[in-house]
């Protein structure tokens, strides 16, 4: 097993309460205020399973359509999709999507809350595909986003339902949400969502940064930065390793 | 197990990586070809980009020529005057083809030359090679003739040098004529040329074929070198974890590659070699006429 480095996520987290946000419209997301926070976690990557891990609390826990939805986003770039039809070939451009895109959520969430909702709360990975203005009312949208959303699946960005809850007392709850292993360093964060009754009433959002360290660090800066370096060192490790591969099928 | 790939960064299998390059590594020990025409395909298929996958295939069949053409060295079947003077044709020859494929780019017909191209060549050399050795193996399963009427035509060109390993006296023209074909098809196709130069150094310059594949690994070398070093200085697609990992399986399978092909005739290696050319020959008609496209394209602008 090869571990190539490790990330350091620093978050302050997360949940609590939100009782007033239950009066709140839909429209005006409540934030959760904090009672729960921990210092630093740190996540080892070793590219089997790398997992993000928050801490949040429901307010009435008791209530039993409570429940919460977790979110790990980022970072955010323009893509560009090309469709083939018969007539040729058809371009969007999404100025701004998420490359990582994963989301976990409680099973009373995802029984109680409707698909409006969840795009409203900003979890639904559709909707965080954003055209360009002048592609923004195309009657296909619908269909770029959907195709948009299945390529990310298939190269395993975008996931669903990859996350694990447990319950302690006074509401709190452990969510664990898995980190696609070929993500891509960047800007992240991290949203935790309180559900009630199928509404919105509370939530909290921590940013990181996902670094690259240890060798895959100096190979890349390498590559970029000192090319005539990197072409050297590429053709000597072939020559090395060839040599070697000769001088054991010698003995 | 996973590891992830610093400039394709993604995440992979490593023992699939290393059965890929065993694969890969054993042909070329036993063909005498870098095996790029297989490893490329094989990689994408895999999930790796297609800008690394290309990139990264060079350093890895760097490894594994040197690896393979150590084994022909010790039996003293590499000809390093006729692979010279091929190579100095192949990069001429490679500089003009990436001009002629700069003009295809620019009227839009690129892809479709190459893939007729491909086909056309892929083809013909896999079908009379395959004709041809069929032939032998029904004789003394050797190599081909040598008096025939090109080699005839040949013997009157100018310029004329022994080739003490290759049992050859003949002009240098054909040979560095050869290399800057191979090597302009090379550049235009975007591969090695490998499985063109074998068959040309057997039946139109008349090498033995045990000659051959240590002499083409020869010239694979210095190829494969030249265009790493070029990917990885100005490109920066060469991605080393993933080349480290193809050369494990790549040199040990290179090895065998080369001691099997001791056990063969030289009309079964030929016999052997026809059916791969013509595989990936079927393997590209399939791509192009049968096989479904992905109707969606994705990529991030960044």
């Amino acid at each position: 097993m090869t571990r190539i480095g490790c990330l350091l996520v620093t978050t302050t987290l997360l949940t609590a309460t939100a009782a007033e946000a239950q009066r709140r419209q839909d429209a005006e997301r409540p934030i959760m205020a904090a009672g729960i926070a921990q210092d630093v976690i740190e996540v080892e990557v070793n590219y089997n399973d790398s997992r993000i891990i928050v801490f949040a609390a429901t307010p009435q826990p008791e209530n039993p359509t409570s429940g919460i939805a977790v979110a790990l986003v980022g970072p955010i770039v323009p893509h560009r999709m090309t469709h083939r039809t018969a007539s040729g070939e058809e371009r969007i451009e999404f100025v701004g999507a998420p490359q990582v895109f994963a989301i976990g959520a409680e099973p009373v969430v995802t029984a109680s809350v409707s698909p409006e909702t969840m795009i409203e709360a900003g979890l639904n990975a559709q909707a965080t595909a954003l055209p360009r203005v002048d592609q923004l009312l195309s009657p296909k949208l619908l269909s770029w986003r959907e195709a948009f959303v299945d390529l990310k699946m298939e190269r395993g960005l975008y996931t669903f339902g990859d996350a694990d809850f447990k319950h302690f007392e006074g509401g709190l709850r452990r969510a664990s949400i898995g980190l696609p292993v070929n993500a891509p360093p960047g800007e992240y964060s991290v949203r935790a969502v309180a559900f009630r009754d199928g509404r919105v009433v509370g939530e909290a959002r921590q940013n990181f940064t996902l670094a690259r360290t240890g060798l895959d660090e100096t190979l890349f800066d390498l590559s970029r930065q000192h090319g005539l370096i990197y072409g050297f060192v590429a053709v000597l490790l072939g020559a090395v390793a060839g040599g070697i591969g000769a001088w054991f099928g010698r003995r | 197990m996973l590891i992830h790939l610093p400039i394709a960064q993604i995440a992979v299998d490593p023992l699939i990586l290393v059965a890929i390059g065993t694969l890969v590594g054993f042909l070329s020990g036993l063909f005498g070809v870098g095996g790029g025409f297989l490893l490329t395909p094989l990689l994408i298929f895999y999930g790796i980009p297609a800008a690394v996958a290309v990139s990264t295939q060079a350093n890895q069949i760097l490894a594994t020529s040197i690896a393979g053409v150590s084994a022909h060295w010790r039996d003293r079947q590499v000809d390093t005057r006729l692979g010279t003077l091929m190579l100095m044709g192949g990069l001429a020859g490679s500089t003009v083809g990436v001009g002629v494929f700069s003009i295809l780019k620019a009227f839009g017909v690129v892809d479709a030359t190459i893939s007729f191209l491909y086909i056309i060549f892929l083809g013909v050399i896999g079908g009379l090679m395959a004709w041809e050795s069929v032939g032998a193996l029904r004789t003394t399963g050797g190599d081909p003739g040598r008096r025939t009427r090109i080699r005839a035509w040949m013997r009157g060109l100018p310029m004329k040098r022994r080739f003490p390993r290759s049992g050859l006296y003949i002009s240098i023209i054909p040979p560095i004529g050869i290399g800057f074909f191979v090597g302009m098809l090379a550049a235009i196709l975007g591969v090695g040329g490998g499985f063109i130069l074998a068959p040309a150094m057997v039946y139109l310059l008349g090498v033995p074929t045990r000659v051959m594949v240590g002499t083409s690994l020869f010239q694979i070398i210095f190829l494969t070198a030249y265009v790493t070093f070029l990917q990885a200085t100005f490109n920066g697609t060469v991605d080393l974890v993933l080349a480290a990992v193809l050369m494990l399986g790549g040199v040990v399978g290179a090895r065998y590659g080369a001691i099997a092909g001791r056990r063969l005739k030289a009309a079964q290696v030929r016999l052997l070699l026809a059916l791969l050319v013509l595989g990936i020959a079927g393997r590209l008609v399939y791509e192009l006429f049968v096989a479904p496209q992905p109707e969606y394209r994705l990529e991030e602008t960044l």
